[in-house]
């Protein structure tokens, strides 16, 4: 069974068609990244996926069942993403991000007689994610002070504190110095293999050292599926996107 | 630059804010022990004008913490929070003259009316933000306003009189005296403040706090974050609804005016001029505002000109209010 199905997933915005009767399909454990030039649909499909957008038509299937409903729905219900553009709460600490992410999925998110420092192992396992993303030197900063940097490590901690079966994101190399995303690609690869992972990303360096299969989206379609070698040999694919650079290598 | 000083980079002042965020913690320990202690003597130390104007702080105090865990807490400006208010004293007012209920079930039975009302109300509200959450809890105040003028149950635009204060014969106190009456409302005040304070600090306020600094974060971790809003209003409209029965016992009196859009205007003022940030600044911005009202009241009859220029002034020297504004004069000084 696979981890993530997309069955002829169409969106439309009054008459553009931004997804169109797109299919694919991400095995559990796999490392798909979805590449293509901008406007090709990418953070679409994403925000099909994850419930911030309804389908025009067809359906999103996470282990064969079909998914609708809100963001917080499919959060809960084991997908989690990161976002393009940083979504921070920007006046709490880096400590504060994790542990009101953590607390999401824990039973005591609706209590309010109690403090949140009662709850340890909510606090315990902020720490861990912290750990994680090499943020225990700044946990007390508020995210405010961060660098662009540290605020795209955070933006993908975030994603990863509801434990999530699947991990989308949403070009977390935007960005970033060459140190920075030879850190993500460590940290991506450094992630449990049962945990499947969607990328959608840019950087080609990020894409060819972390995912398995790529998949390339064009104008709403999947124009191509394969490994990296298979990609780069692809025409249609050269001249969709890659452009000779990269084709050449 | 190197990897390891990229990462390791904090800014100097958010190292400060850590290293002293013990010391402004025991410094605010400290004054808050100060201001208990000052108002548990206040009756032997003053004349009976200062603890009628304590009265109307602290019941400010309450109206303008519940105001704050929408504004502060959430992020949602509320201008219908004085028909909470009005419903609390009304809600005891119709409770004790006209269906003859003891105090001690009229109180009760009106928080637990104003709570599912607030939930109807606010599952509407929540689904709007900004202006338009302004603008739809201010309509639903004027409804109430009106129905309030309009109904006989209510007495109209009279109003209802004969509120009673608690009975505290069995411990042989009589609340009509005013110390009496001044301790009462204090221990509601110590109750409702402490109430609050622990509500922002748990896992549920914390996530107020995330809706408030971003909302689409809060939904994609995973939070119902609308269910949560409804709570935030349930919660602030009890509180402002106790600070209206308190009001109602205080002059023994209700009328539409406690449910005026004014009324819920000078809430939020408060809240501003404290500073929505922290649980003292409702307290300290209805000290202020109880306060510089009466004062400017002494010297002019056009008090209401010089208040408007003064809380200007609060609003351009303390962006984020007196008591943030306090805390930074004693971190500069540390």
């Amino acid at each position: 069974m696979s981890a993530l199905e997309a069955r002829h997933l169409s969106k439309a915005f009054g008459g553009l068609e931004v997804i169109s009767n797109l299919s694919l399909t991400v095995p559990p454990g796999q490392r798909r990244a979805v590449i293509g030039p901008n406007g090709a649909g990418k953070t679409t499909f994403l925000n099909l996926v994850t419930g911030w957008l309804t389908p025009t038509s067809g359906h999103v299937l996470v282990d064969g069942q079909t998914v609708a409903g809100r963001p917080e729905k499919v959060t809960q219900s084991g997908i989690a993403r990161s976002f393009q553009r940083n979504m921070l709460l920007e006046d709490l600490t880096v400590m504060e991000n994790l542990r009101v992410a953590c607390q999401a999925v824990h039973p005591c998110r609706l209590v309010f007689w109690r403090s949140k420092q009662a709850f340890a192992d909510v606090i315990e396992k902020a720490h861990r994610a912290a750990e994680r993303m090499h943020l225990t030197d700044i946990l007390d900063v508020p995210v405010r002070h961060l660098s662009y940097g540290q605020k795209r490590q955070l933006e993908v901690a975030l994603a990863l504190c509801s434990e999530p079966r699947i991990l989308l994101m949403d070009e977390p190399a935007a960005g970033t110095s060459p140190q920075e995303r030879a850190r993500l690609i460590n940290l991506i690869n450094g992630l449990p293999k049962e945990l499947t992972i969607v990328l959608v990303e840019h950087d080609m360096d990020v894409v060819f050292a972390t995912c398995d299969l790529i998949t390339v989206l064009s104008y709403g379609k999947v124009l191509a599926t394969g490994t990296r070698r298979e990609i780069q040999d692809d025409p249609t694919v050269m001249e969709a996107y890659l452009g000779h650079r990269h084709a050449g290598n | 630059m190197s990897e390891e000083a990229t990462i390791a980079r904090t800014p100097p002042t958010a190292r400060e804010t850590v290293a002293l965020a013990a010391q402004v913690q025991r410094t605010t320990c400290v004054l808050a022990a100060a201001v208990l202690l000052g108002a548990l003597a206040l009756p032997w130390l003053s004349a009976s004008y200062a603890t009628t104007l304590a009265i109307e702080i602290m019941i400010g105090g309450i109206f303008a913490s519940g105001i704050n865990l929408l504004l502060g807490g959430t992020g949602l400006v509320s201008l219908g929070q004085g028909m909470f208010l009005g419903l609390g004293g009304y809600g005891i007012g119709i409770g004790t003259t006209v269906l003859g209920l003891p105090l001690w079930l009229s109180v009760p039975a009106t928080l637990l009316v104003v709570a599912i009302l607030a939930a109807g109300i606010g599952a509407v509200c929540t689904r709007t933000r900004g202006v338009e959450f302004l603008l739809i809890t201010l309509a639903f105040s004027q409804m109430f306003f009106g129905a309030a003028i309009k109904l006989r149950l209510t007495n109209g635009s009279d109003g209802m009189s004969g509120i009673p204060r608690p009975d505290l014969t069995f411990v042989g106190l009589n609340s009509d005296n005013p110390v009496v009456f001044y301790y009462y409302v204090l221990i509601v005040t110590i109750f409702a403040v402490a109430a609050m304070r622990r509500i922002i600090s748990s896992p549920f306020g914390s996530v107020l706090a995330a809706i408030r600094e971003s909302e689409r974060r809060a939904a994609a971790m995973g939070y119902a974050v609308g269910r949560y809003k409804i709570g935030a209003f349930v919660i602030a409209a009890i509180a402002c609804a106790a600070a209206g029965v308190l009001q109602a016992q205080y002059t023994y009196f209700i009328n539409p005016d406690s449910m005026s859009w004014q009324l819920s205007g000078e809430g939020v003022l408060m809240v501003i001029i404290g500073g929505a940030t922290t649980v003292a600044g409702p307290l300290v911005g209805a000290a202020v505002f109880v306060l510089a009202k009466q004062g400017l009241s002494i010297v002019t009859t056009e008090y209401m000109m010089f208040f408007g220029i003064f809380f200007m002034l609060v609003v351009a020297l303390f962006r984020n209010g007196l008591v943030e504004a306090l805390k930074a004069a004693l971190w500069s000084k540390s």
